[in-house]
């Protein structure tokens, strides 16, 4: 393990670290553009100027080895004024664009300005006009005139995706991003661009305008579009969600996350969220208190196991919930039901084994893994065909069925409606309200759960890695998650706990320094 | 210096205090009546009193040469103000030159404390305190101001232009 000496400081690193990452190691501020740990090495910015001992000119740390015995040190004048000049040329065409610009608040040339730059502009010439406002794709948005062609989008498009949609055109002052022949950048992973483009160049369509990011609280999460389960941040304050960010998990997904994941939160904001328990069928709805609902539905539950003496129940469950729900529901039929009726609902059996090669699953469900060990345990072996024989010969009386959180990846939900109708009585636990649970025929309670945004529980992706997801707040207060349905439709329970009133969400000024780091 | 005369012990009896009081008034009282003209207080509404043209008063929001409104919606008023009474809803603008502008600018002027901080904080004037400040309004909904007040009212006279110019920045290179 070779030494190195950085700014005074000894320490140790592995074997072909990068000197900009042992600067990093050692708790060192370097200022930097280029250099993304998660791509390869471009040293365009040259701004991670170091002076290495018995070498007369600087050198660029993000392009260099360390070797035992370095000394390098980045805090001398000489140096502070390398980088000062760096900045400077880097912003000479830079427009004065942070007022209408969504990057200001997380912006790099901010950062490093006031961290490394403090410099008056002795710029006198005119600054060159590039394209603004040019719609790359379906989610991405140039602004060329604040590029500072540090090509770390184009380095992600070849070497991470490897589609190349992007490219340097041009040369000098008149160098620009764009794609070839204005093809789109429409791959599944094209917002990465805007999460590692460091200034406000490249902006997202779903998030551009909507808040300032110094509104907006972050904290992180599971994703739950697909059983990979990307290690997420969500951005939020009391309007409700607004988008999401990959955060580093060298274990599932490295840097980065597919745009689908990143739409994962809008079936978790109240517009699109069942608000209350509900009782009737078509055409008749009646609001009713949550507690008082979920104890109807496991009085009904209870009754039909009580007056037939075999299994008129039944429980479809599905991948979208925490193991710690499923746990409960399963035990729920298992000892107090004496029931073995448990299904398992598939909603794209073809695309279930798919895999693009880098992250996203076609199994867009966060925990399919769990909930088939967890049924494997409990030697639960009922196909879907049975469910469907005995829901046919109307043999269900009443149908207990844990839904989807995000109805958008379950193309089959409306025929399924049709079918689980022929039960007598549905009792439907979901986060989402859907439009076809309003319609269907029988009688039917409709019970809100809580999204992955307002629980605690395990989740167990496509690797088996059981993975914890954490509450972060209440959007819905009526909302159980389905422990809490499941302890009081079994009786253990008279009324659902309330939860705590938070108000550290509150839409204030989060600003942040840290945010938005390089 | 102002130098302040400890109160003795008498100014804790309670008859002194009462009648020095009541004498003070009675002396302004009988002052009135004698010299109208020296009458400090004003028959507000039919008088009103004329502040300078730089009272810190009601907010402006002000155009540009063809009129639109010159606010960018980047926030930062409504970010600085303590009260925080402003409200903004940005949108993507239809107009190539502008980018981004507010669908929705609304000031509390309730809540507004009338402390400037707003007007500091733009970057591109649009957004000022004017001189007038009677505020009256008939329920609480007149007194949220919204862009079609702020920047159009009728006292304005179609709109206060604006001191920063995109045109006259770009022409120069900025
Ligand atoms: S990229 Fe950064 S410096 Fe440039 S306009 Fe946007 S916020 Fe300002
Ligand atoms: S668009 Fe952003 S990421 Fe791409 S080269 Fe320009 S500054 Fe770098
Ligand atoms: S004057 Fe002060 S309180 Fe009133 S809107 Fe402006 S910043 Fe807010
Ligand atoms: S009034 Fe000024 S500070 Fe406020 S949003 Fe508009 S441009 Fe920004
Ligand atoms: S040259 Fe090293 S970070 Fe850009």
């Amino acid at each position: 393990m070779p030494k190195v000496k950085l700014n005074g400081k000894e320490i140790e690193v592995k074997p072909g670290t990068m000197l900009i990452d042992a600067f990093k190691q050692a708790g060192e501020d370097i200022a930097h553009y280029c250099y993304h740990p998660g791509l390869p090495t471009a040293g365009v910015c040259r701004l991670c100027m170091v002076e290495i001992e018995g070498n007369p000119r600087m050198q660029i740390a993000c392009n260099t080895v360390v070797t035992e015995g370095m000394s390098a040190r980045n805090n001398s004048d000489k140096v502070k004024e390398a980088v000062r000049w760096g900045l400077n040329f880097h912003l000479i065409n830079h427009p004065l664009d942070c007022p209408i610009c969504d990057q200001a608040g997380e912006c790099g040339l901010q950062d490093q300005y006031m961290k490394f730059g403090k410099y008056t502009p002795e710029m006198s010439e005119q600054k060159v006009k590039k394209r603004k406002v040019v719609s790359l794709g379906e989610r991405v948005v140039l602004d060329s005139e604040r590029c500072i062609l540090c090509s770390r989008c184009v380095r992600f498009t070849s070497e991470i995706t490897k589609t190349n949609e992007l490219g340097i055109f041009n040369r000098g002052d008149h160098a620009e991003i764009g794609t070839f022949e204005d093809k789109p950048l429409n791959n599944n992973y094209s917002m990465n661009t805007v999460d590692i483009c460091p200034v406000g160049a490249l902006t997202s369509k779903d998030f551009r305008f909507r808040q300032r990011v110094w509104y907006l609280k972050d904290a992180s999460s599971i994703c739950t579009g697909c059983s990979t389960g990307c290690k997420i941040r969500v951005y939020y304050n009391e309007e409700g969600l607004f988008r999401i960010k990959p955060e580093h998990n060298p274990e599932v997904n490295g840097y980065w996350m597919c745009d689908k994941g990143r739409d994962i939160y809008k079936h978790v904001n109240p517009e699109a969220r069942l608000q209350e328990a509900r009782w009737g069928q078509v055409g008749n709805w009646q609001v009713k208190d949550i507690a008082e609902a979920l104890r109807e539905a496991g009085e009904a539950i209870r009754a039909s196991v009580r007056d037939s003496h075999h299994s008129k129940v039944a429980l479809v469950l599905t991948g979208q919930q925490t193991l710690e729900e499923l746990t409960a529901a399963v035990k729920f039929f298992l000892s107090d039901l004496n029931s073995r009726d448990i299904y398992h609902w598939i909603n794209n059996p073809e695309e279930m084994e798919k895999f693009d090669g880098l992250l996203f699953r076609g199994d867009r469900n966060p925990n399919t893994k769990g909930l088939l060990s967890l049924l494997a345990s409990e030697k639960v072996s009922a196909t879907w065909a049975q469910l469907e024989g005995k829901l046919n010969s109307h043999e269900i009386e009443t149908l207990m069925v844990v839904g989807p959180e995000d109805p958008g990846v379950f193309p089959d939900l409306a025929a399924k409606l049709k079918l689980f109708a022929k039960a007598k009585r549905l009792v439907w636990l979901s986060s989402a309200r859907v439009a076809a649970v309003d319609q269907v025929t029988t009688a039917t309670w409709q019970i809100p759960l809580k999204s992955f945004f307002e629980k605690d529980g395990t989740l167990v992706n496509a690797q088996g890695r059981k993975q914890t997801l954490r509450k972060i707040a209440t959007l819905i207060p009526a909302a159980v998650s389905v422990d809490q349905a499941v302890a009081v439709m079994s009786g253990r329970e008279k009324a659902v706990p309330m939860g705590k009133f938070e108000l550290n969400w509150k839409k204030t000024n989060f600003f942040v320094g840290e945010r938005g780091s390089l | 210096m102002s130098i302040v005369n400890k109160p003795g012990a008498i100014s804790t009896w309670y008859l002194p205090g009462i009648l020095s009081g009541l004498w003070l008034t009675l002396k302004y009282m009988i002052r009135n009546l004698f010299d109208k003209k020296k009458m400090p207080t004003l028959n507000y509404p039919e008088e009103v009193y004329q502040y300078g043209p730089r009272f810190k008063g009601n907010h402006i929001l002000t155009v540009k040469k063809d009129g639109s409104i010159r606010c960018t919606a980047c926030m930062l008023c409504a970010t600085n103000c303590p009260a925080q009474c402003i409200s903004i809803v940005a949108a993507e603008s239809a107009d190539q030159r502008v980018e981004k502008y507010p669908i929705k600018y609304e000031i509390d002027i309730l809540r507004c404390v009338f402390c400037g901080y707003c007007e500091e904080a733009c970057p591109v004037d649009a957004v000022r305190m004017g001189p007038e400040w009677q505020t009256a309004g008939l329920n609480g909904s007149s007194f949220s101001y919204d862009i079609q007040h702020l920047a159009y009212r009728p006292q304005l006279k179609g709109g206060i232009l604006s001191r920063v110019d995109d045109e006259e920045r770009h022409k120069f290179g900025i």
